[in-house]
């Protein structure tokens, strides 16, 4: 039974951790109509930040995983300025774009941080006893936590702000959007932005967990958009749900299954969402 | 008339350098091992070239990537063969990439002197142009792995296997002996460059293993170190790093943290052990060269057949491959861990092989204590609690 | 003055061809090996543009299709002592049956949708042939026979020539066919073919599962060439390789993958002298093109063609 408990806590925290992923590419699909595929790329190149920032430069975690996700706030700007923008519109290139964008990061991260996993600092060391049944390591509670308040942070923000709002009119009709005062470019950036940003929140949640990899970015692509996939482009509930069915699914499926196998199910659940029901669990019926 | 010339290849012939190839992974997983290797090329050839090089010229090395793959590693080898048109090639640390570069030596008829991939096959193969100087799965589970588990009183064993050529021909070997020597054990697989082990290591939990036996190379092994520790399955239950080098590299204590206290990995180089003059020549050159100890053992395994290759060439007097290949079959050369003799039996794997004691080495207070064999000890095993 | 044209565009090609015949006389081995490299690449991204540049569907398939026809064909080799010859046949019709499968699954989808269907295909295979590996020996990788009992480069280049110029005159002659119209119109415009009543839906199941068709005898002639057929043939590293080649070359014009391959695989050996930078810089050149040239290398000197006034 305390088996059963550790594999189903597991594919709670990841699936928390995969929807925050998750969120970051929701939000550039639903307001933009582009898939990131560099969405990886960008959670590695935040874990390797938060990493030299606290260990060559011996900044606290507590200042360097922040200024980490701030600069790849930066990045998604500049990458969404160059190059999205002017393939607005055009659903071919900018796949296309950002797929090729999703290689040159991950030779780049190659080069600029070398091929080994670079681990940041845990900020709690050690485990915790879970009611006495097994044995949890201690960040992983922490990620877990951080990982909980930064969705009700989100869901504030996109419920009940003006950004939010503006956000929610231009994913369901974008034309009506800008006649009512939104400036959709400048949303379009801050919200590439702030996709990647996500993007960079989860990598310096996992990366004291699980050290980055320049080779590990794909995966992580690959799991964010199942979740999207699953949960339906441009809800934010359902990468919650998408992300804690694909966690669980992914855990207990290794574990009573086959652990070989452990990344197939995500992608065989991509597979039948995109034949049966396209439009995911969430989504909205295009 | 240019263009011709070089794409006929006529422009890699250096008449006054003899190059020496080497194949081993740059990139990828164990890349740290090509660090190791270029630097303990770099030995080898201080030491050639200070005696005059080969044949009266200098010796070069050409060192291509492998990444660790088996279609790169045989591209690698084609292209020095090829390209390069070296007399020899040496190296490897994959058995996998091995395996294929064993058949490209063979079609074109390169001499190829393996280091530090284990797979039985290699030499079992009985290929004419295929050596090995250096460690061999059943070598090293036969007169190791498994006797320092029967000696140490261990009772139940935990086998975990990544999914490549190395990991399943060792795991094989392990069970069989385990069988053998009626000790109890269960096996699992993981994925090859595996990051979240929980599920692995929680099945393992409920068997109950005082010893794991990891064969997983690459960074994996970090990871699974260090998350062993975590769910509270080690110290009570010892790790041995059936490869060694990941428990060597940089990265280890930083990746592994505490968890790396008591565990225990294959090596054949210690500080205190020094097994010929070779070996000590060879410690204090690193020194002095790379301002540290030597940690990682793969330096001294590619400086071995470094130094291999040079002396056939020498004695080959040519550079013809089938000389080269006689004058391997006579090698009687002191190396670093012993006196390099290879074996001529058909029919298994001793044919062209020469295995080079080892050492299981535990890491207590950070510090390296070899533990087995009894005769090379510097210190006593401890078991976790 | 269409007389000028006509045998031009026979000419032109038939010079190449002859051409195309000598180089085993001159080439040292490494270089020819170069070469049929390269015209396993011009297979790939000239089928891979058929889809994508002619009609638009984006596929991260390609090399998966590859990857089944190596495999499949490798498979029987190794088991069933399968002739490569034979082999490949059956490869390619596999592929071109799994192309035609995955063509129906997408019909309803956007551009979006599938490209994620066909990036997710692509990662089941590549994880099922990894797991597999009783069969398929995984990533210690699965030795084959080759294709002549002798083995001999020349022998190779030949085969991989001809191959790769059937290709080109069957993609040739699909694009000039009404087949091939209806492809560029559903390309401009789906909304005004379909109205016209060109079956938007069959145009792009039949593109897809040529395309499939030709991946698939492409690996399993790579796969015997090197007599090693690896993980990486069906990886989305190759795919990135493909697609680069006919960006960079010209998506949408014929003679564009052919340039990019070509052009792409001999840089490649040059750059890798000074290391392994050469996806990266490949990676950059097609970002650039794709911003800023997006008819790629052809599409340029097209223009300066022009420009200069030579027509």
């Amino acid at each position: 039974m305390s088996e059963f408990l550790m594999y189903l806590t597991n594919g709670v925290v990841m699936g928390v951790i995969n929807a925050i992923s998750a969120i970051g590419v929701s939000l550039i699909v639903g307001i933009m109509k582009v898939v990131n595929f560099a969405h990886g790329e960008l959670y590695i190149f935040a874990g390797y930040f938060s990493y030299h920032l606290s260990v060559s430069l011996g900044l606290s975690p507590l200042l360097a995983m922040p200024l980490s996700v701030f600069f790849i706030f930066l990045l998604g700007i500049l990458m969404e300025r160059t190059l999205i923008r002017p393939t607005y519109g055009d659903e071919m290139y900018s796949l296309i774009i950002t797929f090729v964008l999703s290689i040159v990061l991950q030779n780049a991260a190659l080069l600029i941080f070398g091929p080994y996993p670079n681990k940041p600092p845990n900020l709690l060391s050690g485990a915790t006893n879970i009611f006495g049944l097994f044995h949890y390591g201690n960040q992983r509670l922490l990620s877990f936590g951080l990982s909980i308040c930064i969705l009700l942070s989100i869901f504030y923000l996109i419920k009940k702000t003006w950004f939010g709002k503006s956000v929610r009119a231009i994913s369901q009709d974008r034309g009506m959007a800008s006649l009512v005062g939104v400036n959709h470019l400048k949303i379009n950036m801050v919200s590439f932005g702030l996709g990647a940003a996500l993007a960079g929140t989860a990598g310096v949640l996992i990366a004291p967990i699980f050290p980055v990899t320049p080779t590990g970015s794909s995966a992580i692509s690959l799991t964010a958009f199942v979740v999207v996939v699953l949960g339906g482009m441009g809800s934010l509930k359902g990468c919650v749900i998408g992300g804690l069915v694909l966690g669980i699914l992914e855990n207990m499926g290794a574990a009573y299954i086959s652990t070989m196998y452990r990344h197939i199910f995500g992608f065989i659940i991509l597979i039948l969402v995109l034949v049966f029901r396209p439009w995911g669990l969430f989504g909205q019926k295009a | 008339m240019m263009l011709m010339m070089f794409l006929t290849g006529s422009w890699a012939l250096a008449q006054d350098t003899i190059k020496i190839g080497v194949v081993g992974p740059r990139t990828g997983p164990a890349a740290a091992t090509g660090k190791a290797f270029e630097e303990g090329i770099a030995i080898a050839l201080d030491h050639i070239n200070a005696k005059g090089g080969v044949l009266g010229k200098k010796v070069e090395v050409v060192f291509e990537d492998t990444g660790g793959v088996p279609e790169k590693a045989a591209a690698a080898f084609e292209k020095l063969a090829t390209r390069d048109k070296v007399p020899i090639v040496v190296g490897e640390s994959h058995s996998s990439s091995a395996l294929a570069q064993i058949e490209v030596a063979n079609r074109y008829k390169v001499p190829f002197i393996i280091c530090e991939a284990w797979h039985d096959d290699i030499t079992k193969k009985n290929y004419r142009w295929v050596f090995r100087a250096g460690p061999v799965n059943s070598g090293v589970v036969d007169f190791y792995i498994a006797p320092f588990v029967k000696e140490n009183g261990f009772k139940k064993v935990a086998i975990v296997r990544e999914n490549s050529d190395w990991g399943v021909g060792i795991a094989d070997r392990t069970e069989t002996n385990m069988k053998n020597m009626g000790i109890p054990f269960v096996t699992l697989k993981v994925e090859r460059e595996g990051k979240d082990f929980y599920t692995e290591l929680t099945k393992l939990k409920a068997e109950n293993p005082d010893i794991i036996l990891a064969y997983i190379y690459g960074t994996g092994l970090h990871f699974f170190v260090s998350q062993a520790n975590e769910v509270g399955l080690s110290p009570k239950a010892l790790i041995l790093d059936g490869a060694g080098p990941p428990s060597l590299w940089d990265t280890f204590w930083k990746n592994v943290g505490k968890a790396g206290e008591l565990e225990l990995f294959m090596s054949s180089m210690h500080e205190k052990v020094h097994l010929t003059p070779t070996s000590r020549k060879f410690w204090e050159d690193y020194k002095k060269k790379f301002g540290k100890d030597p940690t990682d053992y793969k330096t001294r395994s590619i400086y071995n057949v470094v130094l291999v290759a040079a002396d056939a060439i020498s004695r080959a007097k040519s550079t013809n491959n089938e000389a080269i290949v006689d004058a391997l079959e006579k090698t009687n050369l002191e190396v670093t861990t012993g006196i390099v003799k290879f074996g001529l039996k058909q029919g298994t794997y001793e044919y062209h092989q020469w295995m080079p004691p080892m050492l299981v080495v535990q890491w207590q207070d950070q510090q390296q204590i070899v533990v087995y064999p009894k005769e090379a000890a510097t210190g006593a095993l401890k078991k976790g609690k | 003055m269409v007389d000028n044209m006509e045998t031009k565009k026979i000419l032109i090609p038939l010079l190449f061809i002859i051409l195309a015949i000598f180089p085993p006389f001159f080439l040292s081995q490494y270089w020819l090996h170069v070469m049929i490299i390269s015209l396993f690449y011009v297979m790939m991204a000239s089928s891979w543009n058929l889809i994508a540049g002619y009609t638009g569907q984006v596929s991260f398939a390609h090399a998966a299709f590859s990857g089944v026809g190596a495999y499949v064909s490798g498979m029987l080799a190794v088991n069933l002592g399968t002739s490569p010859w034979l082999g490949i046949l059956i490869g390619a019709t596999v592929a071109a049956l799994l192309g035609l499968g995955l063509g129906f699954l997408c019909i309803r989808m956007g551009g979006i949708y599938l490209s994620l269907t066909t990036l997710g295909f692509s990662e089941i295979l590549r994880i099922i042939i990894t797991n597999e590996d009783q069969w398929t020996r995984g990533t210690m990788g699965l030795q084959v026979p080759g294709f002549f009992v002798e083995y001999s480069k020349a022998s190779y280049y030949y085969l991989f020539l001809i191959v790769a110029i059937l290709f080109l005159i069957l993609i040739y002659w699909i694009i000039h066919s009404e087949m091939g119209l209806s492809f560029r119109a559903v390309l401009n415009d789906e909304l005004a073919a379909s109205s016209s009543g060109i079956d938007t839906i069959r145009v792009r199941i039949s593109a897809f599962t040529i395309s499939s068709a030709m991946a698939g005898m492409a690996g399993g002639l790579y796969g015997h060439y090197l007599m090693l057929i690896t993980p990486d043939i069906p990886s989305l590293g190759q795919m990135f390789l493909v697609l680069a080649m006919a960006v960079i070359g010209g998506m949408g014009s014929f003679i564009g993958p052919v340039v990019g391959a070509f052009g792409l695989e001999i840089l490649s050996e040059y750059i890798r002298i000074y290391g392994e930078y050469h996806v990266l810089i490949f990676g950059l050149v097609a970002l650039a093109v794709a911003r800023f040239a997006p008819e790629g290398m052809v599409g340029i000197i097209k223009r300066r063609w022009k420009k200069g006034g030579f027509s």
